[in-house]
């Protein structure tokens, strides 16, 4: 025989100034875990939904990212022209395109300085990023002149990157003629033509050859192949596999900060839940003895209990989303660890955060109810009744 | 010692007003003890309240060991009580997580004696109501009579002028409520203090001097009992 | 009236401890995620006044030649430059990593006093051309001693034949002032440009010159005169003092403050409700004390000031204990962070701020129960069952 379900919800009402404090404290903990994986979330993803598994990535073999990869430019136009896995376009030019990368130094509009990623960039870039990217402002910059696009994420957080002003790059001034959108992970970035970058930014070659392949072509043997190669070694990774690479130090950081405050912050809110239902269970003492008098086993009035905490978390949790949604979508600046470049990207509250949100707040719910529910089930009915 | 005049109360329940003491007249003498009867909802209670300043009346007049209660309020009242009443009830009323020296110390910290003094005063006050002996046990580890006099000796440690009890005898055995009216009979006696206890038992009741009757708040009679008769008061 | 608090606290000592250890949690996170933020902020205040950062204008990642050294010591106000270069190297294995740096060994340690050897000694560093210098914290990790060999993996400054790089102990530092921290590892810029100049790269670039400029002498001219040196290149340079690089480094991280602070948010919210909730329990249980107290005399503000002290008994043990725990673990989270937060350690600002709000918490969450508390009517309050 189970203790009815609206007796439960009747003892919550009936002490609703200490549930909806409970509810607000595991609300405010379940708040900042999902805030800090809704970061991670963001992150992530907007590194690895925008990476395409048909383009692949050639680095220098042993380098992890663009920018400590370097090539010379004939290395990269004789990688580009020898690996028969690139695509060709309908006048028999490979799909591929050489790109230089680099972090300069710039100036957020609130003052402090930052790192902007710079690409430099060929026109084939564009045709490879067919459909990913669009100029919302202004135009492109021409082939072989001094001029450059940047990602609209930038335009209202970095100095200089309004149509009209002046990038300056070492020596040379680049002009700024455009702002490109995208959804891919380079909306962050300044893009201008490959030669000119090389030659004002005195690099000694590009830094990556981007590529499409044949359709059907297995990237993973192309990349054994190709490491070991004599003529052209390269490190081969499609464009996702490459992306997920790039978050791995952030993503970390974040995962261990929501754990640590998870645990940490969930401690207390335990010691809340708990606090919160040993008063639910001296309040109603007398009315366990009424209920084992009755002919109640203790394991129903255990559940009971436990039920009564599950709710708690359950309140808790959702008031914790809640609390969390309004953030979802805005966006804000990091530094990513790998490419130590800061990157724009925005609080994702996906399905995934709301699963772990709601599991955490059980979870916590659950450890906080134990201690009660089992002192609960242990008394003795006699005991219970002359308890007053 | 205690004179009312015109005294009226009425509480709030559920929207509607209800009327306890309606235009109370009622004079007593100090030195003398009192026992206040009358069926449930005659307002014998809260004639107690009021007396003891726990209360407000809403009109008349209310001189308690000369001061009119209707006038004063908050910190002032709350020092009048501390000056002048001690208070016993039927639940005993002792905080449960002091011990029983302790619960006679406490109103004695409103007092400017010192801690030393406070002790002396109360070991004094439990060894008039002959519970010295437990003085380090909680209220947890008394029996009901046991209780109730510690109750009585914190009732009486500040030497207040009237001592008010409610029902002090309601929750206790015959033979405990016996030995508690025999300890307001000889406090009475000995310490001279004005007592009003409320009851519904006419035993108790006749452990009085005077029996105060009410009934739908007004006054019925007063009546000497037998003992005070006997003694010639 | 203090013992009549304690007893009430002990009365339900589980809740009781439930609540301290609430209190003991949250204060401890507050701490540490201050502690992060002060960390970050510590090396640009620590940062000294006459040191000059030269790099390039473009970009962290680009060196500067090598030539640059004798012209920037020709400006006047110049005392002394140092060449300093991210090695960027591992020792055994890819996971092991710490900072890197050739510099110029001698005129290093007499631009930086706040660099002290505690192991070693400094004429034995000078004296050694593949002699290195270790800060403490780094050579306890890896247990190394003084003339032990240490190899080190070379990621961007490769020799051709591909092998190791030797070092040899020379020198364990400690720092006076977060200026560098004590996981670093240094060596002379002779053996890295003399074993450079062997390889197919050639001679090697300057990451950094760090300069000193003369007693007394005016920063920002020396800084426009070195910038104007280089003012057509072919590498553009920026001078900023040590200061302001320093603050440009927590710049770049991002908005971790912000974040700090809105983490440290949740957790003052949370935990303050927690001590209401247990406040408001406290305070129904003790109706009927409080009727009766108020019976015998006591006035709504002594029962108003009973409550607030229980609440700040409760709040300050918790508060304390968890401050105190932050301060004991300490060193365990400089060690574990080491790498990312170097130089972790709890000001006394933080711990003052722990202590601020533990009494704010304490008297906040009091005051609603110890306010309707002392408003309770006694008659009211003496019929309460509870």
């Amino acid at each position: 025989m189970l203790v009815p379900f609206s007796y439960n919800l009747r003892s919550l009402f009936v002490r609703r100034a200490s549930t909806l404090l409970t509810v607000f404290a595991i609300g405010a903990t379940v708040a900042v875990v999902a805030g800090v994986l809704a970061l991670q979330q963001g992150f992530a993803l907007l590194y690895t939904e925008s990476g395409r598994e048909d383009l692949v990535v050639f680095l220098r073999p042993g380098s992890t990212n663009e920018g400590d990869s370097i090539f010379s430019r004939d290395r990269g136009l004789k990688l580009m022209k020898t690996v028969p896995e690139i695509a060709m376009d309908e006048g028999q030019q490979p799909l591929a395109s050489l790109e230089c990368y680099l972090a300069v130094r710039r100036f957020k509009m609130t003052g402090g300085e930052t790192n902007v990623a710079i690409r430099g960039v060929q026109p084939m870039t564009f045709t490879l990023r067919e459909g990913e990217l669009e100029i919302v402002e202004g135009r492109n910059f021409q082939p072989g002149a001094d001029e450059v696009i940047v990602g609209r994420k930038l335009v209202d957080r970095i100095q200089d990157c309004h149509i009209g002003d002046v990038i300056q790059l070492n020596t040379t001034p680049f002009k700024v003629v455009g702002v490109f959108a995208t959804d891919a992970s380079f909306d962050s970035e300044i893009w201008g033509d490959l030669d000119r970058m090389l030659q004002a930014l005195k690099r000694y070659g590009p830094n990556r050859v981007l590529a499409k392949l044949v359709p059907g072509t297995d990237p993973e043997a192309l990349a054994e192949r190709l490491l070991s190669d004599r003529e052209v070694p390269a490190k081969v990774l499609t464009e996702r596999e490459y992306l997920s690479s790039q978050t791995k130090q952030l993503s970390k950081i974040l995962v261990f900060l929501g754990a640590f405050l998870g645990v940490i912050m969930g401690i207390a809110a335990v010691f809340t839940a708990t606090n919160t239902m040993l008063s639910a269970l001296a309040a109603r003492s007398h009315e366990i003895g009424i209920l084992l008098a009755t002919g109640f086993r203790p394991v129903p009035i255990f559940l009971s209990f436990m039920l009564e905490a599950l709710l708690l978390g359950l309140l808790g949790g959702g008031v914790g989303i809640l609390m969390t949604l309004p953030i979802n979508g805005i966006e804000t600046g990091a530094m990513n660890f790998n490419t130590f470049t800061e990157v724009a990207f925005a609080f994702r509250i996906t399905p995934q955060v709301l699963v772990r949100a709601i599991l955490f707040a059980l979870t916590l719910g659950l450890l906080g109810g134990a201690l009660p529910a089992w002192r609960a089930a242990r008394l003795s009915p006699t005991e219970a009744l002359r308890r007053t | 010692m205690i004179r009312v005049r015109g005294l009226s109360k009425s509480y709030q329940r559920g929207g509607e007003t209800l009327t306890v003491l309606d235009g109370l007249n009622l004079e007593m003498e100090a030195g003398r003890f009192y026992a206040l009867m009358g069926p449930s909802g005659s307002g014998k209670t809260t004639l107690l309240n009021l007396v003891g300043g726990l209360d407000r009346p809403d009109a008349g007049e209310l001189f308690v060991a000369g001061e009119d209660l209707g006038k004063i309020s908050g910190a002032i009242l709350a020092q009048w009580r501390a000056d002048n009443v001690g208070f016993v009830f039927q639940g005993f009323n002792l905080i449960p997580v002091l011990t029983a020296l302790e619960n006679v110390a406490l109103p004695l910290t409103l007092t400017p004696l010192s801690r030393s003094e406070r002790r002396a005063h109360a070991l004094h006050a439990l060894e008039l109501v002959g519970m010295q002996d437990r003085a380090h046990h909680r209220p947890k580890q008394l029996s009901g009579g046991q209780e109730q006099r510690v109750a009585i000796a914190r009732a009486v440690v500040t030497d207040p002028q009237i001592i008010l009890a409610d029902e002090p005898t309601g929750d206790l055995d015959r033979d405990s409520a016996g030995q508690v009216l025999d300890l307001l009979v000889q406090l009475h006696r000995d310490l001279d203090k004005t007592i009003l206890m409320v009851t519904h038992d006419p035993h108790a009741a006749e452990r009085a001097q005077s029996i105060v009757h009410l009934d739908k708040g007004q006054l019925g009679r007063i009546e000497d009992t037998p003992r005070a008769l006997a003694a010639g008061d | 009236m203090l013992r009549l608090v304690v007893r009430n606290l002990t009365k339900h000592k589980l809740r009781s401890l439930l609540t301290v250890g609430s209190l003991v949690v949250a204060l401890f996170l507050l701490c540490i995620l201050r502690t992060l933020v002060t960390t970050l902020e510590a090396g640009t205040q620590a940062a000294k006044s006459n040191r000059l950062w030269v790099q390039s204008a473009v970009s962290l990642f680009v060196d500067l030649p090598l030539a640059y050294e004798a012209k920037i010591d020709a400006v006047e106000g110049v005392e002394k430059t140092c060449k300093v270069q991210w090695f960027g190297a591992y020792y055994q294995n890819e996971d092991s990593f710490f900072g890197q740096f050739a510099v110029d060994g001698d005129t290093f340690l007499d631009i930086y006093p706040e660099v002290v050897i505690v192991a070693g000694s400094r004429a034995g560093f000078l004296a050694n051309r593949i002699g290195c210098l270790v800060g403490k914290a780094l050579a306890k990790k890896y247990k190394w001693e003084i003339g032990d060999r240490i190899p080190l993996i070379a990621a961007l400054f490769q020799k051709d034949d591909g092998s190791a790089w030797d070092f040899e102990l020379e020198g364990i530092y400690e720092v006076t002032e977060p200026v560098w921290d004590d996981r670093t590892f240094f060596f002379h810029w002779d053996y890295f440009e003399k074993t450079m100049e062997a390889t197919t790269t050639g001679q090697p670039d300057v990451g950094t010159f760090v300069v000193q400029t003369r007693q007394g002498a005016d920063q920002v001219p020396v800084m426009a005169a070195i910038d104007q040196l280089f003012e057509h290149g072919p590498q553009r340079v920026q001078s900023t003092t040590e200061a302001d690089f320093q603050a440009q480094f927590v710049s770049m991280m991002g908005n971790i403050p912000f974040f700090v602070a809105a983490i440290g948010g949740g957790v003052l919210l949370a935990i303050f409700l927690a001590c209401v909730n247990t406040m408001i329990m406290a305070a129904r249980e003790q109706t009927r004390d409080i009727g009766i107290m108020k019976a015998l005399g006591f006035t709504d503000r002594s029962m108003f000031r009973l409550l607030t002290l229980q609440s700040m008994t409760l709040c300050v043990t918790g508060g304390l204990l968890g401050i105190g725990l932050a301060l004991l673990a300490e060193p365990w989270i400089a060690h574990g962070m080491g790498s990312f937060f170097p130089g972790f350690a709890i000001t006394a600002g933080t711990r003052d701020l722990g202590i601020a709000l533990t009494l704010g918490i304490g008297v906040l969450a009091g005051i609603v129960p110890a306010w309707q508390a002392s408003r309770l009517r006694c008659v009211e309050a003496l019929r309460s069952m509870e």
